[in-house]
């Protein structure tokens, strides 16, 4: 399924749906949000169906453990700590932790009578092996193993204690130990941790308060209730998730009732199903931006003047307004309102849409208009070419912004790539001008690994920007073991961001998410971070 | 048996003939697939580190030389062993195996339904040449021909699971149920909209081919002779209609299994066709040939199974 054909596929379900929506319209009520019915006390019962593109790999560290498999695998998987509902490292399986003066020591008392879904004994050796045979041995190539660089060695000091010994300073490590990375049962994957096919496509062994029932390659994968569970039986009685790859027929099964919670991907699709009456739609602020990086080892970009003039001449509110139907707001720097207590809103005025400016600064740099009012500086015309990825709303996204910059006498040629192709130019080789794309990130703002010098070329720091100040702050970031330093240090690293554009940001998306009205009890977060409160959630009955 | 043997003859050399094609697909493949830009899910992802995708690139055994590749899965594939998916561990032929039944059951019932709705369609088209129905018929076939898959599965979702909650919106069967009913709801859409692929095809050969027959002269014999015209029509004209008919759906059966691809994913039917999507997605380089040589047998059976089909239909064909 090539893009041209998705583009054509949104303007179909665009077709589709739209005519659809009037005649809704003139029959259905206005819907009910979440609690706007009296719900009363959460009762047991129930079974939740959620939509996943493909079959899942039930293993947190797979390689192949790709975005479906996140929602099964925080479900089963509990991690030493989770994100709390205000994002923060809440306990998970470790019960408390203490940090050595030096910062390098990480103590984590685990919790006390915990069993695996097979009724053996959680213990301090299941996570010295999760670490020590999976995360941190090389030659497995562990999914999320950079996220631990800072790890040395994991040790199970008794039956419920496990330190974990860092090479430098590292005060994410409980957000980090929160994000994906869940704990497995030592006694049985030992043997083979990251391709045993019974365990990551059959029925696992694990800890949360579901456990598999059955998995239906290409179907379903059906949750029961795990007895051996420590915390609070959950209310549901089984979690279904149903492997449905096209999105609007997703869509079309919300609308028949047969789905109980998903993601919108596509917002085109909101008002459509806000006119159903069974169905409600909510927005969660996510750990996510979008981001036009600038390839610095292209001289023109490696002026600030000249990021900060696109940034201006970027119209990110329309953007917002275009492809995200307004679910979003501008960026400034890599810290997202989600990450409340770090977040700086004074910083969201900081660029406004101002072509003109943005011509100003580009003169002040030495791009003075020539023919056709396309800017020149010696004899060279600004031009150059954007690959784009065929995926979400890139497609829509790269031809604002190339219209943008035509305004201010930039060529930007679009490169319109398969995904799979793209990652490849793009990321692997690194063979790219100029591209937009997204992170998502663990819910802490050590975002070292995306903007660290050390991370350029061949890390998570795709434009290759060097900047010792930054890489400074960065590091005092990681050192500042209390809430108000860390504090500090973040505002310090937004506003140097702001300033400095190493990547130039362009907005934080909010989640649709559609939800059965009778779904209650899920906390406000992004769909994927409410997938660990899973046993709060409960049906209320019709 | 001289016949007997030159008909085992026959089959023995299309056989071997077929096993030839099927090698050269599988090459060609395995060459073009291996050689496409990207490369597996697994290392092709954003938050991967440059040591990681090494690590994983050399683990997956891609590090060595395509043809050097070639020749290790040429002799495994003739044990009947297609490898290991790069996606899930799980060896090619059994996830191929999982799926494959499903995409029969789908192909199956699409092409007999197709058939079963072609036939007389085409037939009554070219009795009635010309009329206000041919017109119509020949209209709704092209229609039939230029309506976009997915969009047509879309809109007989909306209409038949959203709208009148009549079918189900997706999948092979219920959660947790089993039942033959529950199934055949299942079917009933994604085998509409498979047929929808190939049914205009097969009225038209079956309209053309009947007109043709009913102007050749044994036709016109037949009715001197004061046959009655229901004999006629079925015994004489249609039985010959009917080989330029096998032959073209001989050559349906690929484009039924290519409108699995997109058939397979609207529905969510766990078939080959999705399978074949997200292999070549993924760059899951094993799966992607074991789908093609398995696609490959079946096209080369399917023209086989025709040219016997044609031999017992036409009489002036002989197997040799």
């Amino acid at each position: 399924m090539g893009g041209g054909s998705r583009a054509l596929r949104r303007g179909i379900l665009a077709a589709v749906f739209v005519p659809m929506l009037v005649v809704a319209a003139c029959t259905s009520s206005q819907p009910a949000g979440p609690g706007a019915q009296a719900v009363g006390a959460p009762v047991s019962g129930g079974t939740v169906t959620i939509p996943i593109v493909a079959d899942p790999t039930l293993n947190p560290w797979s390689p192949n453990a790709f975005v479906e498999s996140v929602f099964v695998n925080r479900v089963l998987f509990d991690g030493l700590t989770k994100p709390g509902k205000d994002l923060a490292p809440a306990p998970d399986l470790a019960a408390s932790w203490t940090t050595s003066a030096d910062g390098l020591s990480w103590t984590f008392k685990l919790r006390e009578g915990v069993k695996w879904s097979d009724g053996q004994p959680f213990t301090s050796a299941d996570v010295a092996f999760t670490f020590n045979d999976i995360v941190l041995k090389p030659e497995l190539g562990a999914q999320n193993r950079g996220n631990f660089s800072a790890v040395k060695s994991v040790t199970a000091v008794d039956a419920t204690t496990v330190r974990f010994d860092l090479s430098r300073k590292f005060s994410a490590l409980t957000s980090y130990l929160a994000y994906n990375s869940g704990i497995v049962p030592k006694h049985v994957l030992s043997a083979d941790p990251l391709k045993t096919t019974t365990f990551n496509k059959g029925i696992p062994v694990s800890t949360g308060p579901f456990k598999v029932e059955k998995y239906t390659s290409g179907q379903s994968v059906s949750l029961v209730r795990n007895e051996n569970y420590f915390g609070a039986k959950p209310y549901l009685d089984k979690v279904v998730f149903t492997v449905v790859p096209d999105a609007n027929t997703q869509i079309a099964q919300a609308l028949a009732g047969d789905v109980s919670i998903m993601i919108l991907d596509d917002k085109a699709a909101v008002a459509r199903v806000k006119s159903a009456n069974n169905l409600a739609v909510v927005s969660r602020p996510l750990v996510q931006y979008y981001w036009l990086a600038l390839n610095q080892t292209d001289p023109r970009f490696t002026d600030v003047r000249v990021r900060q003039a696109f940034v201006q001449a970027i119209d990110r509110q329309a953007i917002i307004k275009s492809v995200e139907l307004g679910y979003g707001s501008v960026a400034n720097s890599a810290i997202t309102p989600a990450l409340k207590a770090y977040f700086d809103p004074s910083l969201s005025t900081r660029y406004p849409y101002d072509p003109q400016k943005a011509k100003d600064l580009l003169a002040a740099a030495g791009w003075t208009p020539g023919a056709g009012g396309v800017l020149m500086k010696e004899g060279k015309p600004f031009q150059f070419t954007m690959d784009v990825g065929q995926k979400g709303v890139l497609e829509p996204v790269n031809a604002l912004i190339q219209q943008d910059l035509k305004k201010i006498g930039v060529v930007a040629d679009l490169n319109t790539m398969e995904w799979n192709s793209y990652i490849q130019k793009v990321v692997v080789r690194r063979d790219y001008t100029a591209s937009v794309n997204w992170w998502v990130y663990p819910s802490d703002p050590d975002v070292s690994p995306y903007y660290a010098s050390s991370a350029a070329g061949k890390g998570f720091n795709i434009p290759g920007y060097q900047d010792a100040k930054l890489d400074d702050l960065l590091i005092q970031g990681q050192g500042a073991s209390d809430l108000e330093a860390r504090k500090a240090v973040y505002k310090q690293l937004q506003t140097y961001m702001a300033d400095t554009l190493p990547y130039l940001f362009l907005w934080y998306p909010d989640e649709v998410d559609v939800l059965s009205s009778s779904l209650q009890g899920v906390p406000e977060l992004g769909l994927r971070d409410a997938m660990h409160y899973i046993g709060e959630w409960w049906l209320a009955k019709k | 048996m001289v016949v007997g043997e030159e008909v085992g003859r026959f089959l023995a050399q299309r056989i071997a003939a077929g096993a030839l094609v099927v090698v050269f697909v599988s090459a060609l493949t395995f060459f073009f697939v291996n050689l496409s830009p990207g490369g597996p899910s697994s290392v092709m992802r954003f938050d991967v580190t440059a040591e990681q995708r090494a690590t994983l690139i050399h683990n997956m055994g891609l590090d060595r030389p395509v043809p050097e590749r070639y020749i290790a899965w040429l002799g495994g594939a003739v044990r009947g062993d297609l490898g290991t998916s790069l996606l899930t561990d799980e060896p090619v032929a059994s996830r191929i195996g999982d799926r494959l039944p499903n995409t029969i059951v789908l192909a199956g019932t699409a092409l007999g339904l197709s058939l079963l709705i072609g036939i007389p369609m085409g037939v009554i088209q070219a009795l009635r040449r010309n009329s206000w129905l041919d017109h119509a018929l020949t209209f709704a076939s092209a229609l039939g021909l230029s309506v976009p898959v997915f969009w047509l599965g879309i809109v007989l979702i909306l209409v038949f699971a959203v709208n009148l909650h009549l079918l189900p919106s997706a999948g092979v069967v219920s959660v947790g149920s089993d039942s033959i009913g529950d199934r055949l709801a299942h079917l009933v859409l994604p085998c509409l909209v498979l047929a929808s692929t190939i049914l205009p095809t097969i009225v038209r050969y079956t309209r053309s081919a009947m007109i043709e027959v009913l102007t050749q002269e044994y036709i016109r014999t037949a009715t001197a002779k004061g046959l009655a015209p229901r004999i006629v029509l079925y015994v004489h004209a249609l039985r010959n209609a009917f080989i330029p008919v096998t032959s073209a759906v001989g050559a349906l059966v690929p484009r039924l299994l290519g409108g699995t691809v997109v058939t397979e994913a609207v529905f969510g039917w766990p078939g080959m066709g999705r399978l074949a999507l997200e292999a070549a997605n993924g760059r899951d380089y094993p799966l992607v040939v074991g789908i093609a040589v398995v696609v490959a047998a079946i096209a080369v059976a399917s023209s086989l199974a025709v040219d016997v089909l044609y031999a017992r239909l036409d009489p002036r064909v002989r197997l040799a």
